[in-house]
């Protein structure tokens, strides 16, 4: 295609796609028929149903759909059947008008009835399961909606697993999605506003919030990148969260995804927005904050204190993960004198002999450990045990007795490689497998002074960074103090009042204070079975 | 792009970013191609530094490491090199030519003075100690009566890293016995310079007549020689001055206040036989020191308070007798009076204050201090001070019998 090079600079330019201008339906049934076979060929899932009545001059019609997308048993009785069954359509006189009006109001034992006068609103609907109904002599066709492909069932969440907790997980679908969340949130305020996206995939997304918590400042910001995606395809959520999310350069998440119905509901309750995308099982939340990658649903399924000793060991997992194998490389080629003197004999007696520096020692083992974890996910399931017994055996004991590394440096990466599976949320911890590697680098070029360094260029891009306009570290910096029971720790849940944790959205009254169980007093409270009897207002 | 007021900022904050990164790598030393000193001895001879560094081998010192890292177990945990110059630091720098690694001194814990040097002058060592970035100044330090090299060479049983070893030993002494005080560098270099301008450091010894510096001659059950701690040194100025006994030693820990717990062996019966037969753990000891002008001389008043648990007792007594109790606690404070004054008897001698007594003075009348220190009459005033020791010791528990066995037999 010649075109000006300049043009495709604009932003206006349009995806490679042929949108051609709407084209009314014509009276001619031969005629539409004709154009729209033209528009999607001959392709052979498409079935073509001509109903002519024995009237005369006969109503004629035509039924199309697409098999495998619509649900026979629908298309059979619910639309031939009762179509080519009623009387008054077969037998009687009726102008094209009326049957339409008949078919439209009576006949079709359907919810969703659409008309539409243009092939543009036809054909999506066509792709969406529903059989058009032409008319000769009608510029207008109706559109009745028997989807029905074949979906996954719900199963359990591979991603996210509990071990207290609802085991069912969003599906591909995105009806069953927005349903799950139906039954969750059993209130008016429940919105769902539903977009397409991708001009060629028109992948049905669903933002999902509840009126009165969600922040509007939020919702508008979110509506505005939805529509200024112009994009031909949305194969998965991280399309989306790839052109919505903040700060588009950092290594950090902005946007949390998930797989679990109860932890977008968790979030949804607490004024995020859930971007619920057809096609894909992970659903996205936002604005997130950093201390949202820690917390996992199963934090308000367990007892608080476990959870709260969970949530810590997982910040300390972050760190281990972050910053070992740096904080190794600089203590044993900077620092030694940090290390007692007994372990600084022990590594220095397995360093004897090892031919790399420590810091490509370290470098050998972490991208050994990435391929092998990269395999892990790619093999098929069947040889999956012999790769981990190789993986295992080079990642341990041959290195080692080869000469290759030292003890200690395999002691190191299998730490800090299991410490990255603590985090519950893998988009944040498949951000610091890379700044690991950085970190590395520094600690082998400037030691400790350079890993610090390197923090705080690191803190200050947090500090920097936003999600929908909601600071990244808060409420920790800036500091909320009221919004700190459910960072580190958790706290009882008698005693979080306020929504939200954070201040993802607006800030609401979430129960009534003072629920915090106290024995019962007979004299106080004589009849025991009055349920909470102060429990109104502050005590 | 650049021409935006923002890439220009960026631009800037990044460019000494950058130069963080050549800063880099020049000081970088893996773990094996550092010899980790342990401990170090520094002799004077032919008017020379000759310096001994005991570097740990650390394929023999960490058992059961896998890989090739793992040495014969009958290599010698540490190795050992002496080497002479005109400076320490000449001395130091010539190891070079004789080891494969880079001196390490940041994990030394003992370092041994020959009385050679003692008596040649030890300053310019702690200078050296304390100017050094790598070398530390909490290493214990020892003193020896002859060659303190041969001292680095002994093996020890039990532990492989005889400089740790030696701490250890040190540590357990001043904690459980009392005998010397340990002696840190930073320590010596503090007494050293203040008023009193002396101090003491334990000496280290070889029981045996010969170095045990084989690995398979530690394979027996008693070693014909052992690393033992002997007697006191008393360093004045920056010179040796002499040596302090076992007992003079002990005393002198209470007229210090560096007392945590000892076992004082004691006549329990002092008027009959004066037999030691008598021991009793001191649990609790505070030594107070209180220096009073009287007339022409200072008088120090030395108050010991103490207590703690009898833990043998040799001759017939009903200990559910007051009497009995208090006549041992009597026996018990004359027994620390002797051991204090015969201490002060020995310093006095030595002309070298390391009971501090002049820090003392200085606390408690700064203006007299000013005097003695413009007629530079300290000698003169140690000489005259007068001892008056006040002891009193509390038998708190005289363990799980009332009786002694013996009484128990006779009956």
């Amino acid at each position: 295609m010649p075109q000006e090079p300049k043009s495709r600079k604009t932003t206006q330019d349009p995806v490679e796609t042929s949108v051609p201008a709407p084209l009314l339906l014509k009276l001619s049934l031969e005629d539409n028929l004709h154009e729209l076979s033209h528009r999607i060929g001959s392709s052979s899932d498409i079935v073509t149903r001509h109903y002519k009545s024995e009237a005369e001059p006969p109503l004629s019609l035509a039924f199309i759909y697409i098999d495998g997308l619509v649900n026979a048993d629908t298309v059979n009785q619910a639309v031939l059947q009762s179509l080519m069954e009623n009387s008054t359509l077969n037998g009687d006189q009726i102008t094209t008008e009326a049957a339409f009006k008949l078919i439209k109001e009576h006949i079709l034992p359907i919810g969703g009835v659409k008309e539409a006068r243009t092939l543009e609103v036809l054909l999506p609907l066509l792709f969406d399961g529903y059989t058009l109904i032409l008319f000769e002599g009608l510029e207008v066709a109706l559109a009745a909606d028997t989807s029905g492909w074949e979906k996954r069932s719900i199963n359990e969440p591979t991603s996210q697993g509990v071990i207290r907790g609802p085991k069912e997980g969003f599906t591909e679908s995105l009806r069953t999605g927005t349903a799950m969340l139906r039954r969750r949130l059993k209130t008016a305020d429940l919105r769902i506003e539903e977009y397409n996206i991708g001009q060629r995939t028109g992948t049905g997304i669903a933002l999902v919030y509840l009126k009165g918590l969600a922040s509007e400042q939020v919702l508008t910001e979110i509506r505005r990148r939805l529509n200024a995606i112009n994009t031909d395809a949305i194969l998965e959520s991280n399309y989306i969260e790839e052109f919505i999310q903040d700060g588009g350069l950092t290594p950090f998440p902005t946007i949390q995804n998930t797989e679990r119905p109860d932890a977008m509901a968790g979030g949804i309750l607490e004024g995020q927005v859930g971007i619920i995308i057809d096609g894909t099982p992970f659903a996205l939340l936002a604005p997130s904050t950093f201390f949202n990658f820690f917390q996992s649903s199963e934090d308000y399924y367990q007892r608080y204190d476990i959870s709260s000793f969970l949530r810590l060991i997982r910040y300390g997992a972050f760190f281990v993960s972050m910053l070992l194998p740096a904080l190794y490389i600089a203590v044993t080629t900077f620092h030694q004198e940090m290390l007692p003197t007994t372990l600084l004999i022990s590594l220095a007696a397995q360093r004897e002999g090892v031919p790399l520096p420590a810091f490509a020692e370290a470098l050998l083992m972490e991208l050994t450990f990435d391929v092998l974890r990269e395999a892990g996910v790619r093999m098929p399931r069947t040889i999956g045990p012999a790769i981990s017994i190789v993986g295992a055996l080079v990642l341990g004991q041959a290195a080692v007795q080869a000469g290759l590394v030292s003890a200690a440096m395999v002691i190191v990466v299998s730490f800090t490689a299991i410490s990255n599976f603590v985090i519950p949320s893998l988009a944040i911890a498949n951000s610091i497998r890379l700044i690991r590697f950085v970190m590395m680098f520094i600690a082998a070029s400037l030691g400790l002074f350079g890993i610090m360094s390197f923090l705080m260029v690191l803190l200050i891009h947090m500090a920097g960074l936003r999600s929908f306009g909601v600071p990244y570290l808060s409420p920790v910096a800036p500091m909320i103090p009221r919004y700190l029971k459910d960072i580190f720790i958790r706290v009882p849940l008698w005693s979080m009042n306020m929504r939200p944790k954070t201040n993802l959205g607006k800030e609401t009254r979430r129960q009534v204070p003072n629920q915090k169980p106290q024995p019962v007093e007979n004299e106080a409270n004589p009849s025991p079975s009055q349920p909470r009897p102060q429990g109104e207002g502050p005590a | 792009m650049m021409n935006k007021p923002g890439n220009l900022l960026r631009l800037l904050l990044i460019l000494p970013l950058l130069s963080l990164l050549l800063s880099g790598c020049w000081d970088d030393r893996e773990l094996n191609e550092l010899g980790i000193t342990s401990g170090s001895a520094y002799d004077w001879e032919n008017n020379q530094w000759k310096a001994t560094y005991q570097v740990i081998n650390p394929s023999s010192g960490a058992s059961g490491m896998g890989g090739s890292g793992g040495g014969s177990t009958s290599s010698p945990p540490f190795l050992t090199f002496t080497v002479k110059g005109r400076t320490i630091m000449e001395a130091i720098e010539r190891t070079n030519l004789t080891s494969t690694r880079e001196m390490f001194f940041s994990h030394s814990r003992i370092t041994v003075i020959g009385e050679s040097l003692a008596r040649h002058g030890i300053n310019q060592l702690i200078d050296m100690f304390l100017r050094k970035q790598d070398a530390r100044e909490t290493v214990f330090v020892f003193i020896s009566q002859g060659d303190a090299g041969m001292i680095l060479d002994q093996l020890m049983q039990m532990t492989k890293n005889q400089g740790a070893g030696i701490q250890l030993m040190i540590e357990q002494e001043s904690r459980l016995l009392s005998y010397y005080p340990g002696i840190r560098l930073y320590e010596l270099a503090m007494a050293l310079s203040s008023e009193s301008k002396s101090a003491v450091l334990p000496e280290i010894l070889l029981t045996g007549s010969q170095t045990m510096d084989e690995t398979s001659e530690t394979a027996v059950t008693d070693l014909p020689s052992r690393l033992a701690l002997g007697r006191l040194g008393v360093i004045k100025g920056d010179t040796f001055a002499g040596w302090l006994s076992q007992k003079q030693a002990f005393g002198l820990s209470f007229l210090t206040d560096n007392v945590d717990s000892a076992t004082i062996a004691f006549p329990s019966r002092p008027g009959a036989s004066g037999k030691l037969d008598a021991s009793f753990v001191l649990q609790n000891s505070a030594t107070t020191v209180r220096p009073v002008w009287v007339k022409d001389h200072y008088v120090m008043e030395v108050n010991i308070k103490g207590s703690g648990v009898l833990t043998e007792l040799g001759s017939v007594m009903d200990l559910n007798d007051r009497k009995a109790i208090s006549e041992m606690e009597e026996s018990l404070e004359q027994r620390v009076l002797e051991l204090m004054n015969n201490a002060w008897t020995e310093v006095k001698r030595l002309k070298a204050d390391v009971t501090g007594f002049a820090v003392r003075i200085h606390r408690s009348d700064p203006k007299r201090w000013k005097q003695i220190e413009q007629e530079k009459s300290w000698d003169n005033v140690f000489q005259e001070i007068e001892l008056r020791p006040q002891v009193s010791i509390e038998m708190e528990r005289t363990g799980l019998s009332n009786k002694s066995f013996k009484s128990v037999q006779q009956k």
